[in-house]
């Protein structure tokens, strides 16, 4: 295979060749090589052509099979007009460069790499920079996008391009990427993906899929997005081992399913989002069940939200922890059609108040949850706004003490679990950057309460010593 | 001894030295209050237990968790702040009264208005320093814990729980003026910290039930009470934004944004302003010492 | 030094001071008598400022009304129910005094000497006892070196040594340019203090004239001083206020008032009311 070696460093702006140095006899007919596309214009399928460090212009074109390898972070700089690269043919891998500043139209989809019919097309280990969209990608079939790095562009979020976006690919593998402040990151049309293993922070919707069928999402951490992940009209998908985290959108959710049949979610954890998981007309097919097995669902405003038509969803084996509210119902309705144990096995809530009397790890009476509160925000939704307050908790505590107040209950586990299942999780990472300063902050607080304390004590206690007023 | 009649200066109605006199003074007798201390400790014990419960497994869930942690705290605030301080104005004021020493302090060249204004300042440091006591505990205690706690946020928190303190006191001192003796002092403060914490919010979700009143009347009513203004100053301070708070907290946001966080806080400060110009006024034209 | 013109105070509907006009002259010492509830201490109260009346009172040339606070700086006063801040001891209490009123801290050892306080300065108030809790309430009154103290019954709640040594201190107060006014309702005890008593009923100006003449007036020429057991003094007075008596609980037994000839009436009552009557002793 021939090798061309484009030691080229092209300054921005157009400035002059640093040094060409051709290493490699594919280049000796070359001469001054001064253009990334000239490059690849010169070159023929199958070339792998390395980039040394330096800035090559961008609103390149790739239209054969070749790898663009940098060495070094070369930057190929889209100058803020149109793609930075566009691939348009089979087979091309593009590694280890840092691809910046494409355009800012969002209905021109301005993309880092953007590509059409170019199945196999392998996008890995690259930092996207201020890019409107990070990748879009078409037809690409069996593309395999591993190890990047993508941040958006510094725009409201309405205006922000996806950082990820798929369309028609089938059997994609996205992995080990990192995307931070992008729109979306979008699986239309594709069927059979793999998402394994990357982070998506600071965006919108942190994994968003229609019509992707048999998809496997797993081992993600998605934090801080409106959204952590949108599931709609796909089937036969596979959540396990994610992170969602701290997604608080004004709808935000951290997993949100609409019209999914066929779908597993276990061992996932869902951490102070607005709401952990919502579940709307999913499965819709009336023969099918979905188990939502092994799942921590944690300090929550809601854990989970299910539509009040929603039924057939196997809770089991799931520990929620102090979630404001553990499960909701988004209307007045109850969610007696779901299972909320199975074969003997409930699931663990923080705030079960019963007992085991027997020793059994499961609890002797039922889990019910018959929140007047809740019941009164399903009829009335503007009542959310005394959320927390101490006024919603005597309206609980009333309804407990006088049973006539009390409304049916939206759920019953008959087997609750007393101890949080054993989860095969691997440990979050703990930030504990912020510890000492906590710490220094609050001996802060409470030196400044002494300084004030100490304030009362004024030299009372020499008064004869003939000083003047204090 | 022979007396002399000293060359005098008018002095004016409104004087520093004699305010920071009292106040220094007030402190010093809240430092040496057997309730105060109680009270200090007690929000420092809860908040701590707050803090210390709030996060059974870190490796289950992460670092996290002081969301949740301040989500309680804000609620512990909202009940505990205002019974201190509102029981602490009525209590102090009228306990002066009922021991003589406001007969002290008035027979000396002050006026009322700075007897109440040194009494209001010197109540307000004691309440700062048991909302910073609270808080700062709370932070050691997730410090020492390992939850990792913003201590922006936490600042902020302490620093809106004493904002709200200041209106409840101004609301203490009014009842401590027009209060017979401490008892009834005390009973009213009670009455004051029902209303505030429960019955305006029962009073607007009953009026929902009953008229289904559109959300910019309900966020009226609700916003109007400092204890609220203080939870959704809190609750935008936490997340943000108060989307958490269903169809009216979203109304609320669209329509002012981050001047939500203004409003509620010149809520706090309108009544705080209120409450200590209307205690001023009843101290004022009150015969009783 | 002071002057009082048309003052009335009403609480509700309830005149206790009605059209009271008088006038205290630099270096005069004056005696406010009159039985409880003939408005003394309202009267008092009035001259600092501490409630709101109507009528006109000058201080020092001084519009009451107008300069509240500077009249309070001319006057040193010890109300009959001393109000201290329990936990202070008496140097603090006195720097607090001087604080609010920005005096030196020097004046403290000066005052505490003239009320013979000096070796308790570091005792907490709520351990003092009757008589030195009213040595520091003159305390807090001379700190300023007033010239116009008012004394709302300086001797009321002191026992006989107590009362002497109080008697002989506000005496050795009366000077120069030092208007006192005393408030009593046993004229025997200011007599000696005074040059003027104002007698006071229903809050109307009932006589004016030196003490000397007072006691003619009412025609009390003495005091009985009858020793009872402790247990039999509060029904003692009873007795002798149904009988009659102008009756004070006082010390180890009560203090009747008896018209000129007629001491005996008083005991007679006592004895057949079956009162155990231990000793007595006339007091003028």
């Amino acid at each position: 295979m021939a090798t061309r070696t484009a030691l080229t460093g092209m300054l921005f702006a157009g400035a002059l060749v640093v040094a060409t140095v051709p290493v490699d006899p594919a280049t000796a007919h070359g001469t001054a090589a001064t253009d990334l596309q000239d490059l690849i214009n010169a070159a023929v399928p199958g070339d792998v052509l390395t980039l040394t460090p330096g800035t090559y212009a961008g609103g390149v074109t790739v239209d054969k099979p070749l790898s663009l390898v940098g060495e070094g972070w070369p930057v190929i700089d889209g100058h803020g007009e149109g793609s930075v690269i566009t691939v348009t043919a089979p087979d091309v891998t593009i590694e280890g460069l840092v691809i910046a500043n494409s355009g800012n139209r969002l209905d021109r989809e301005h993309s880092g790499i953007t590509s059409d019919l170019s199945p196999r097309l392998r996008i890995i280990g690259n930092r996207f920079e201020n890019v409107l969209f990070g990748m879009f990608l078409r037809h690409a079939h069996d593309a395999e996008i591993v190890g990047n790095e993508i941040g958006g562009k510094d725009l409201f979020i309405a205006r922000r391009g996806d950082g990820i976006r798929i369309w028609q690919s089938t059997d994609v593998l996205v992995e080990g990427n990192d995307v931070a402040n992008g729109r979306d990151s979008v699986f239309w049309f594709a069927d059979g993906a793999t998402v394994r293993n990357n982070h998506v922070e600071d965006g919108r919707y942190g994994l968003h899929f229609m019509y992707s069928h048999g998809a496997v999402v797993e081992g993600n951490v998605l934090e801080r997005n409106s959204v952590g992940a949108f599931l709609m009209y796909s089937t036969d998908l596979t959540m396990t081992g994610n992170v969602f985290r701290s997604n608080r959108g004004p709808s935000g959710y951290g997993l949100g399913l609409k019209d999914v049949d066929g779908l597993t979610v276990s061992g996932n954890r869902f951490v102070e989002n607005r709401v952990g998981l919502y579940v709307d007309n999913s499965p819709s097919k009336v023969d099918l069940y979905h188990r939502i097995e092994s799942n921590v669902f944690a300090f929550n405003d809601i854990g989970a939200l299910l539509g009040s038509t929603v039924a057939r969803n196997v809770f089991t084996g799931n520990a929620f922890i102090d979630n404001v509210t553990q499960v909701a119902s988004d209307s007045t309705g109850n969610l007696l059609d779901n299972e909320w144990s199975h074969e003997g096995v409930g699931n663990h809530w923080s705030d079960f108040a019963g007992y085991d009397a027997d020793g059994d790890g499961i609890g002797d009476i039922a889990y019910e949850i018959d929140n007047l509160f809740m019941d009164l925000i399903g009829r009335y939704p503007e009542m959310a706004f005394f959320t927390g307050t101490p006024a919603a908790r005597a309206v609980d505590m009333a309804s407990q003490t006088f049973p006539s107040l009390r409304p049916e209950p939206i759920l019953t586990d008959d087997s609750p679990l007393i101890r949080i299942p054993t989860l095969p999780m691997s440990p979050l990472a703990v930030e504990s950057a912020s510890r000492a300063l906590l710490f220094l902050v609050s001996l802060g607080l409470l030196g400044a309460a002494s300084a004030v304390m100490a304030g009362g004590r004024f030299r009372l206690s020499d008064p004869l010593g003939g000083g003047g007023a204090s | 001894m022979t007396a002399t009649t000293q060359p005098f200066a008018l002095p004016r109605t409104f004087e520093p030295r004699p305010v920071v006199v009292i106040a220094r003074k007030v402190i010093r007798e809240a430092s040496r209050d057997r309730w105060f201390w109680l009270n200090c400790a007690g929000f420092a014990v809860l908040a701590g237990a707050i803090t210390l419960t709030a996060v059974p497994d870190h490796n289950l869930i992460g670092s996290g968790g002081f969301g949740r942690t301040a989500a309680s705290l804000v609620a512990l605030v909202q009940l505990v702040v205002p019974l201190m301080a509102l029981t602490l104005g009525a209590r102090y004021l009228s306990g002066e009264r009922d021991s003589g020493t406001l007969v002290f302090l008035l027979c000396h060249p002050v006026s009322r208005t700075e007897v109440l204004v040194g009494t209001y300042i010197g109540l307000a440091g004691s309440m700062f320093a048991s909302v910073a006591t609270g808080f700062g505990a709370a932070g050691v205690f997730s410090a020492l814990r390992s939850a990792s706690a913003d201590p922006v946020l936490l600042v902020r928190l302490a620093m809106l729980s004493w904002l709200l303190s200041l209106a409840m006191l101004g609301l203490g001192l009014v009842i401590g003026s027009i209060a017979r003796n401490a008892s009834t002092g005390l009973g009213m403060a009670l009455f004051a910290w029902l209303a505030v914490v429960f019955l305006g919010d029962l009073g607007v979700m009953g009026t929902v039930v009953a008229t289904h009143m559109p959300v910019e009347a309900l966020f009226a009513a609700v916003i109007v009470n400092p204890v609220e203004a203080f939870r959704l100053a809190s609750v935008v301070a936490l997340d943000g934004s108060l989307d958490a708070l269903g169809p009216v907290g979203t109304y609320a946001f669209d329509r002012f944004g981050d001047g939500m966080a203004y409003i509620a806080l010149g809520v706090m400060a309108a009544w705080t302003a209120g409450a200590v110009a209307a205690a001023v006024f009843t101290f004022r034209i009150g015969d009783r010492i | 030094m002071i002057r009082v013109e048309h003052l009335t105070k009403a609480y509700r509907r309830n005149t206790v001071v009605d059209d009271l006009s008088f006038s205290v002259e630099g270096g005069e010492s004056v005696a406010l008598w009159g039985p409880n509830g003939a408005g003394k201490t309202t009267v008092i109260r009035c001259l600092l400022g501490l409630v709101g009346y109507t009528g006109r009172i000058e201080v020092g040339g001084l519009d009451a009304r107008v300069h509240p606070k500077a009249t309070r700086g001319l006057i040193g006063y010890v109300p009959q129910e001393l109000g201290f801040y329990g936990d202070l001891t008496i140097a603090e209490t006195l720097a607090l005094s001087g604080d609010l009123r920005g005096l030196p801290r020097s004046r403290i050892g000066e005052v505490l000497g003239a009320v013979a306080l000096e070796a308790e300065a570091g005792k907490r108030v709520c351990e003092l006892s009757g008589g030195m809790r009213q040595r520091l309430g003159m305390a807090v009154a001379l700190l300023p070196d007033p010239p116009v103290l008012l004394l709302d019954e300086p001797t009321s709640s002191l026992d006989v040594g107590s009362r002497r040594r109080m008697v002989s201190l506000l005496d050795s107060l009366r000077g120069p340019g030092r208007v006192l006014v005393i408030t009593s309702h046993r004229v025997e005890e200011v007599g000696m203090l005074v040059d003027r008593v104002l007698a006071l009923d229903s809050g109307r100006l009932a006589h004016e004239c030196p003490p000397g003449e007072l006691t003619g007036r009412l025609n009390l020429e003495s005091w009985l001083h009858v020793v009872l057991p402790e247990a039999q003094t509060a029904d003692a007075l009873v007795h002798l206020w149904a009988s009659g008596f102008d009756a004070h609980e006082n010390g180890h037994g009560v203090l009747v008032g008896v018209a000129t000839g007629d001491k005996l009436s008083a005991l007679n009552c006592l004895s057949e009311g079956d009162f155990d009557i231990r000793d007595f002793e006339v007091w003028r």
